[in-house]
């Protein structure tokens, strides 16, 4: 499958990432041949078959709904961010 | 493994793995030392041992951890550039009980970007040696995880195995690395790449190494709810058959490297003096195994490398006028070339107008893939493979083609499309003194017997 | 909308609400889920911060809140159902995915009654995680993670809302059935509930819908309705000049009450869903799922028929807003006059503007408010001295108290011993500044006979019974 200029874009936005024009070109050749060789799953007939998402066999696995300690606390959390202001994380202007 | 006692203290032990270390700097293994950490709970295991407290069934140890582990207070980079700057503030559930029991965190090792490679060299780091030819890749992505064993700059590491990630390098550096059951050990606290294919393993000089690791940090964790119910040592999947199978489809493959298909029959015809019946496995649908992982790996990718924006931690471009610069930009610079490519993928397949003829196609394909394992194992207990058709390669030598690079992967991705778990071992070395390497695959559920047979057959 | 218009256009209209359940804890990880009145980024996890390597967790108990509400909405409960990732990049997004139930909710179809009698059928809900908070300054925006993975309960409505009454209506009664059923605070004013509103337009000739816009995150009745009503004047005027409708989300102001287009982040948004592989899927037994159904208590609808012909209906739909209220009406099974008269006292009295306040307090016992209908109905209290004693049941001090002992202390009993009362009456008589009136009531001008009764109520210090009083008048003036 040819990947065009206007996939690539698509894909970058997408994905959210600004990429220099050299880059895109070199993506689109890789991109391009990638889906060619996944592409290879057409020569496979599956109909009928059910998709496997996970590999395990279990079922309703949740918690009890009770509050517990957690392994970082805010303090060591906000520790981790560029910029913060009084305890809340600052961000550009969000149009 | 040597655990520190009355005659060998920790302290010795800990200090001969920092000298090795340093004496194998140019291999380009560690990405982070912590050297005083380790002295210092080095001594203090020496003192429990010295006041003749119970120290743990690893005391001592020193140990590496694949970069992609998180532990408090260390660096947890993955060895991408967008992590740099990350200390984590918590443990992964596999670091906790290695250091719960006596092992020593000397420190982290390289692998690909967020473990995207089959070769670390797509590190933010460059690339890691091979063990036994400077010129060559260590495989990848747990790269260095492999070298470090295989140098002995530490008694074991950590990997996670998604596509290979730990059988390959192993049988590049010739160690022993194990692909665990899908759900054995938990992943909490281990930067994610693809969820339904990630597995957390291990790397050793010895099999029964492996069995000790896995004994300590396999079992259900309440912060991981795909780990499955504590079988390790308690309901393993028996091997008795006295059988074992060989892939037809991959001893015929033209791409095999002759010298690894020799040491895979040379090994058949041991295990079949050993009284082992062998028997010739057709799969075919194997062939599309690599296209389907190529597939739902990166439509995982995609989707956990989204959280890194730069808004909460790591790096964050400098050059931010808006809110999407801060993501673009901070994405575009903080991602490696491979990164990109698989998220683009990722996103492609799961778009919409293409996620029924891609990732729901891959699904269906992983499903056949699943039948086509449990059919071969209600034949053979275990089926001996290859873990690459290749030896180490040049570094350099398939960076330019991704295609290239991922054929690597070939007959190590089925293992992780069914969630069967895989021993990588050594047997012995190519004319050119390469590692050889084998991986023994098994049904779910078997990793402890697989182990015990993987070590028979090293 | 008026009838002209109703004709030339019909309205339809869709309606997506989202309620934040009230579980101790938050979806995906152990942290306090009720952040009102706490800091901000204080009830955050790992899990919710999106550290790598982070792994969802999932709170039982919101599954089987989501199963109560499904009964409340008397919908089928799923035994499959899945979670999907929802991908977009918001700063109120830490992940970059939503975790939800895309392909396999866990509610399927379901209806909600509204007091017209008309269904409007619910096509699906689903579970999934809500979303951080931002606010914004003129250069910058800070990042609340608080709200971040409350359980949401997505409840999506079939398009059979036609009117801006209807859509209030529904959105009404789809909030007293989620209160009654107890999964949520409902607390409208701080987003407990937010609604996002489909209209679209066409000619009733016409057989397929007409382009819709979706007015997002309305939180009040009034405004649900207020943007309904502008809608379908800015809708029709575009097709009155034969343009078309654009397909686009818009945002509600009360202020100008007016919509407009919103620069949404949904903007030719690819969602890019995918079924979340950190999470085993639900496979509920029949019996879990039916004894979560059955803990569903009963529904304002329930309460109409129970009290049709008891409690006139505009009453009712007062007091509905108010479960206990309405519960402790129904605890009263004894005839239906004294639940007529105290639904009266609760619609009058205790919700009249002055006394909202007692609401925060207990509320009187079914016991205490049978006794109080009783005694007033036996005339032993005066209407006034009964809705005294009605409020003072609310103050802590009285609260256990029963009316008779809280009427006693007060000296509110009223006089009914005709003995006593014909002795007040004759004094009145005996009074010379009686002495005209009583001269023209003797002569036929009955009406003052309510000033010489007002007179003995004054001497008894209205404890007197006027209906006795005036009794014993009449017969004294003979």
């Amino acid at each position: 499958m040819e990947i065009t200029d206007k996939d690539i874009n698509h894909l970058a936005d997408l994905s959210n990432t600004s990429l220099s024009s050299e880059e895109k070109e070199a993506l689109k050749q890789d991109l391009g041949n990638i889906l060619k060789y996944i592409g290879k799953l057409d020569e496979l007939n599956t109909d009928g078959v059910e998709p496997t998402y996970q590999v395990f066999e279990m079922e309703n696995v949740w918690r009890n709904d009770e509050i517990a300690a957690q392994d970082a606390n805010r303090e060591e959390l906000l520790n981790l961010t560029k910029e913060e202001i009084e305890n809340q994380i600052k961000v550009p202007k969000v149009l | 493994m040597k655990i520190a006692d009355s005659s060998t203290s920790a302290v010795s032990l800990v200090e001969s793995s920092l000298k090795r270390i340093e004496e194998t700097k140019d291999y380009n293994i560690f990405t982070y030392v912590d050297k005083n950490r380790a002295l210092k709970k080095a001594k203090e295991i020496d003192e429990k041992i010295k006041r003749g407290e119970t120290v743990g069934r690893l005391a001592g140890v020193p140990f590496a951890l694949k970069a992609n582990f998180l532990s408090k207070g260390r660096p947890a980079d993955a060895s991408a550039k967008i992590l740099t700057e990350f200390i984590s503030p918590i443990d992964s559930t596999t670091t906790e009980k290695l250091e719960a029991e006596g092992a020593i965190c000397v420190g982290c090792v390289n692998l690909d970007a967020f473990a995207h490679g089959s070769s670390t060299e797509n590190s933010y780091y460059g690339p890691t040696s091979n063990a036994f030819d400077k010129t060559r890749v260590a495989g990848g992505s747990s790269g260095g995880s492999a070298v470090a064993v295989a140098l002995g700059c530490v008694e074991f590491a950590t990997g996670s195995d998604t596509g290979g990630s730990i059988r390959q390098p192993a049988a590049f550096n010739g160690v022993f690395g194990i692909k665990p059951t899908y759900g054995t050990i938990s992943r909490y606290g281990v930067v994610a790449m693809a969820s339904s294919l990630d597995v957390i393993g291990f790397f050793t000089k010895a099999a029964e190494d492996l069995d000790i690791l896995m004994s300590i940090t396999a079992g259900q964790d309440p912060k991981d709810q795909t780990t499955l119910p504590d079988f390790y040592g308690k309901n393993d999947t028996p091997l008795n058959k006295k059988k074992i199978g060989f892939i037809k489809e991959f001893m015929e493959s033209s791409a095999l490297n002759p010298e690894i298909k020799a040491s895979l029959e040379s090994k058949l015809n041991e295990a079949k003096e050993n009284g082992y019946e062998i028997v010739e496995l057709s799969m075919p649908t194997l062939e599309y195994a690599l296209a389907a992982y190529y597939i739902i790996q990166p439509a995982e990718v995609a989707s956990n490398l989204s959280r890194y924006d730069g808004v909460r931690y790591g790096f964050r471009s400098s050059n931010v006028k808006s809110l999407d610069d801060l993501f673009a930009n901070t994405r575009d610079e903080g991602f490696m070339r491979e990164n990109k490519r698989r998220i683009m993928i990722g996103n492609f397949v799961l778009s919409s107008g293409f996620y029924d003829a891609y990732f729901l196609k891959a699904a269906k394909v992983r499903t056949l893939i699943i039948d086509e394992f449990n059919k071969a194992f209600e034949s053979v207990d275990a089926i001996l493979s290859p873990v690459s058709p290749n030896l180490a390669f040049k570094i350099g030598e398939k960076t330019s083609d991704p295609v290239l690079m991922y054929l690597e992967d070939v007959m190590s991705v089925p293992v992780n499309l069914a969630g069967i778990p895989a021993v990588a071992f050594p047997t012995g070395k190519s004319k050119d003194g390469l590692p050889l390497g084998l991986q023994l695959l098994g049904p779910r559920r078997s990793d402890k017997n697989l182990i015990k047979l993987a070590g028979k057959l090293a | 909308m008026t009838e002209e218009k109703n004709q030339k256009y019909q309205i339809t209209i869709g309606i997506e609400c989202h309620v934040q359940l009230n579980t101790k804890t938050k979806l995906f990880s152990e942290v306090d889920n009720d952040a009102r009145g706490k800091e901000p980024n204080s009830c955050v996890s790992p899990v919710d911060y999106a550290l790598p390597g982070m792994l969802p967790r999932l709170n039982g108990e919101a599954v089987k809140t989501a199963i109560r509400a499904g009964a409340a909405m008397r919908a089928k409960i799923n035994p499959m159902s899945r979670f999907d990732r929802k991908h977009y990049f918001y700063p109120d997004s830490p992940k970059g995915y939503q975790i939800t139930q895309f392909y396999h909710p866990i509610i399927g179809e379901g209806s909600i009654i509204l007091p017209s009698g008309k269904k409007i059928r619910i096509e699906h809900a689903h579970l999934e995680g809500d979303a951080g908070k931002l606010s914004h300054f003129d250069t910058y925006s800070l990042v609340d993670l608080n709200r971040v993975d409350t359980p949401l309960l997505e409840i999506v409505s079939m398009p059979d809302i036609s009117s801006a009454e209807e859509a209030r209506d529904y959105c009404k009664e789809l909030w007293r059935s989620m209160i009654y059923a107890n999964v949520t605070n409902g607390d409208l004013y701080n987003g407990n509930m937010r609604f996002d509103v489909n209209i679209s337009l066409k000619k009733p000739e016409d057989k397929k819908l007409g382009t819709r816009a979706e007015i997002k995150n309305l939180n009040s009745f009034r405004s649900i309705e207020r943007a309904v009503l502008y809608e379908y004047e800015r809708q029709s005027k575009i097709l009155d000049s034969g343009e078309k409708v654009v397909q686009e989300t818009r945002g509600w102001s009360d202020a100008t009450g007016k919509t407009t287009s919103q620069r949404s982040k949904e903007e030719a948004q690819d969602y890019r869903y995918m079924p979340e592989p950190d999470l085993p899927p639900l496979n509920l037994a029949k019996d879990f799922i039916d004894a979560e159904y059955s803990k569903c208590p009963k529904l304002p609808n329930d309460y109409r028929t129970e009290f049709k012909d008891i409690i006139p209906s505009d009453t009712l739909e007062i007091l509905l807003d108010y479960p206990e209220l309405v519960k402790v009406l129904s605890e009263i099974n004894v005839a239906n006059k004294p639940i007529g008269y105290i639904s009266n006292l609760f619609a009058s009295v205790l919700l009249a503007e002055e006394n909202q306040s007692l609401l925060n307090d207990q509320l009187p016992t079914s016991a205490q408010l049978t006794e109080l209908a009783e005694m007033k109905e036996k005339k032993e209290l005066s209407s006034t001295s009964a809705k005294e004693v009605f409020v003072k049941l609310f103050e802590p001090k009285h609260a256990s108290k029963s009316p008779r002992e809280l009427a006693k202390e007060l000296n509110l009993i009223q006089e009914n011993d005709t003995g006593a009362l014909e002795k007040i009456v004759d004094d009145v008589l005996a009074n010379p500044a009686t002495k005209k009136a009583q001269e023209d009531y003797k002569a036929g001008q009955e009406k003052v006979l309510g000033f010489l009764v007002g007179q003995v109520m004054k001497e008894s210090k209205g404890k007197a019974n006027p209906g006795a009083v005036s009794e014993i008048l009449k017969n004294k003036l003979k």
